[in-house]
């Protein structure tokens, strides 16, 4: 098994379900786009995959293989340095190759706040720092949970390129995100999500746009028109 | 590989904190060291003393009526034999040995009853004193021959600064093990959720254990230094009482721990850990022997494991009893240290199902 397997997995917190029988395969060293609006189970689904949550029904399968993650909000101790929790995670975790995180540091633009104590961090950076801490270990899965929020324009761009490499050296890439215009050249796949449930799952290119300009126009107003929005009531969509 | 590393964030996090660290290991316990001069004289309220015959020739009625002589400050136990009582000495059980002669019921008879008292429990060393005179009064009321009493110190007379200088060693424990370790803990709340997926809750935790318990030996060798610098005459560096001391700590962090984890962090945790802590100092007898409080708080304070961990170290600073003395005291608390670790696991894994 070379994929990460949900089967009729529904998650619930109390009387709120976040995930309503949702049934996926990520694997295959696809770059695959979790899609959708906030609330609709996105980062549920991620933290059922990394065991960070149970599911009420269900199964998740994760194979064994090294698995990766950038957080929503980024997790590294805020009392050291960027340096020093680059030190205890790359030990944590096995990263021994110092070339390949030094490289990680390159891409990223980490490198001037490398003594800077990890809490007075700006946004930006912290994003930045969470996401050095996902990649050192080089992991074959990796989850990137809102990755682009707070980062400037270069260092999107930047890392957008460095997430293409890496997903094309053959590992799994799980994206979420509200907004694919940006990883739309890079994706193999998209799965579109709302109120816990998926909306359709496929292959960028089986995906007919038809008369929209973009796939973020296109996902918008599908989920538009689940909410029961007619096309001609909806805003327009860049 | 786990551990290491975690070790090695440990140290990391200590540097960054070393101010704290500084205040906690090295400030806070050299006022506690200085402080013990402070303390001079105390007055117990009841006695727990132990009655024993000298010979075969006491017999039970005469026993029985010494034991009724004494109810003015006590209410004695008699023993068996003058070893059992000599041992519940030792343990802090009873503060005093009344040794009771033959022929005490013969009007021509002089009778010398005996007052054996640990020249280690300083606050009882005054009061004994007082004891002996009130004895020998009320003795020589009940019974017909000529009564006088003798007092008995046995072991090395310490001075009220070195019976509290212990005393004082395991409080700053106790309050490391409820403030700074539940701060250090929830401090890791930050990064929780990549540590459970690169390490695990399991993992952080015992490595936070191991740590701290190892930086303990800073406190402890700076009152070592003090006891030298005072001329205290008490082994400080004693290894049963050391044991004792960090199996304490061990035991009461993991309980720590476990109120933090089972709250989530929360600053309620944070409360029932010092209110804890507040219950365990004030409760356990740390500074004088149970019988100076009331017999309610005195049954509180045998409840408390911090309560047979302090005469264990006391007893070892103090008198190098032997450990063996108190083995089913040193049972019970590493069974206590294994109740609570499990609570600790358990409280991870309802930590990690609810969440």
């Amino acid at each position: 098994m070379n994929s990460i397997e949900l089967d009729g997995v529904t998650k619930e917190y109390g009387r709120v379900t976040a995930l309503d029988d949702v049934s996926l395969s990520v694997g295959g060293g696809e770059y695959h786009c979790l899609l959708g609006p906030n609330g609709s189970g996105k980062s549920t689904l991620m933290r059922l995959v990394l065991s960070l949550a149970q599911p009420t029904t269900g199964t998740v399968t994760v194979p064994d293989a090294v698995v990766g993650c950038g957080f929503q909000q980024p997790n590294f101790y805020p009392g050291l340095s960027v340096r020093e929790n680059i030190d205890v995670f790359a030990s944590l975790t096995g990263a021994d190759d110092w070339d390949w995180n030094q490289t990680v540091v390159d891409e990223l633009r980490l490198s001037r706040a490398l003594d800077r104590k990890a809490g007075d961090l700006s946004g930006g950076f912290a994003r930045k720092l969470d996401l050095a801490l996902a990649f050192m270990k080089k992991p074959e899965f990796m989850l990137l949970d809102e990755p682009l929020g707070a980062l400037d324009d270069v260092s999107k761009v930047r890392f957008l390129e460095f997430v293409g490499d890496y997903a094309g050296d053959g590992n799994t890439v799980l994206v979420s995100t509200h907004q694919v215009t940006e990883f739309e050249p890079y994706i193999d796949r998209v799965t579109v999500m709302h109120q816990g449930n998926v909306v359709f799952d496929k292959p960028l290119d089986a995906i007919d746009l038809g008369r929209h300009d973009s796939l973020q126009q296109y996902y918008v107003e599908a989920i538009l028109a689940r909410e029961g929005v007619a096309p001609e009531e909806q805003p327009p969509v860049k | 590989m786990s551990l290491i590393s975690l070790l090695k964030k440990e140290g990391h996090w200590s540097k960054r904190n070393v101010l704290v660290l500084v205040f906690l290991l090295v400030i806070l316990p050299s006022f506690f060291a200085t402080a013990s001069v402070v303390y001079q004289e105390v007055i117990p309220r009841n006695v727990p003393v132990a009655v024993v015959a000298e010979n075969d020739d006491v017999s039970d009625n005469e026993l029985t009526i010494v034991e009724g002589g004494l109810t003015v400050f006590t209410e004695p136990t008699v023993v068996d034999s003058d070893e059992q009582a000599r041992t519940m000495l030792e343990r802090e059980q009873v503060y005093a040995v009344v040794t009771v002669p033959p022929d005490i019921t013969d009007q021509e008879a002089d009778a010398t009853f005996t007052l054996t008292v640990d020249g280690s429990i300083v606050p009882f060393q005054d009061p004994s004193q007082v004891i002996e005179s009130l004895m020998e009064f009320q003795l020589d009321q009940n019974l017909a021959a000529d009564i006088t009493a003798e007092r008995e110190v046995v072991g090395g007379e310490n001075s009220l600064p070195e019976y509290l200088f212990p005393t004082f060693l395991m409080s700053l424990l106790i309050f490391f093990a409820f403030t700074y370790v539940p701060y250090n803990l929830t401090r890791e709340s930050a990064v929780i959720d990549r540590l459970r997926v690169e390490s695990s809750l399991e993992a952080v935790v015992a490595a936070k254990l191991l740590f701290l318990t190892a930086l303990m030996a800073v406190p402890i060798v700076l009152f070592h230094v003090a006891a030298l610098y005072y001329g205290y005459a008490i082994d400080s560096l004693a290894p049963g009482a050391i044991f004792v001391l960090l199996l304490t700590f061990l035991i009461l962090s993991a309980f720590s721990m476990t109120v933090t984890v089972i709250t989530r962090f929360s600053a309620v945790g944070r409360f029932v850990n010092v209110v804890t802590m507040l219950g365990i100092v004030a409760l356990s007898a740390l500074a004088f022997p149970v019988g100076f409080f009331s017999p309610v708080r005195s049954t509180i304070a045998r409840l408390l494991p911090t309560h047979y961990a302090m005469i264990i170290v006391r007893s070892r600073m103090m008198k190098e009893s032997s450990l063996a003395l108190f083995s089913d005291w040193l049972v019970g608390l590493l069974g206590l240290l294994v109740v609570i670790v499990v609570a600790l696991k358990l409280s991870i894994v309802h930590y990690r199902r609810t969440t």
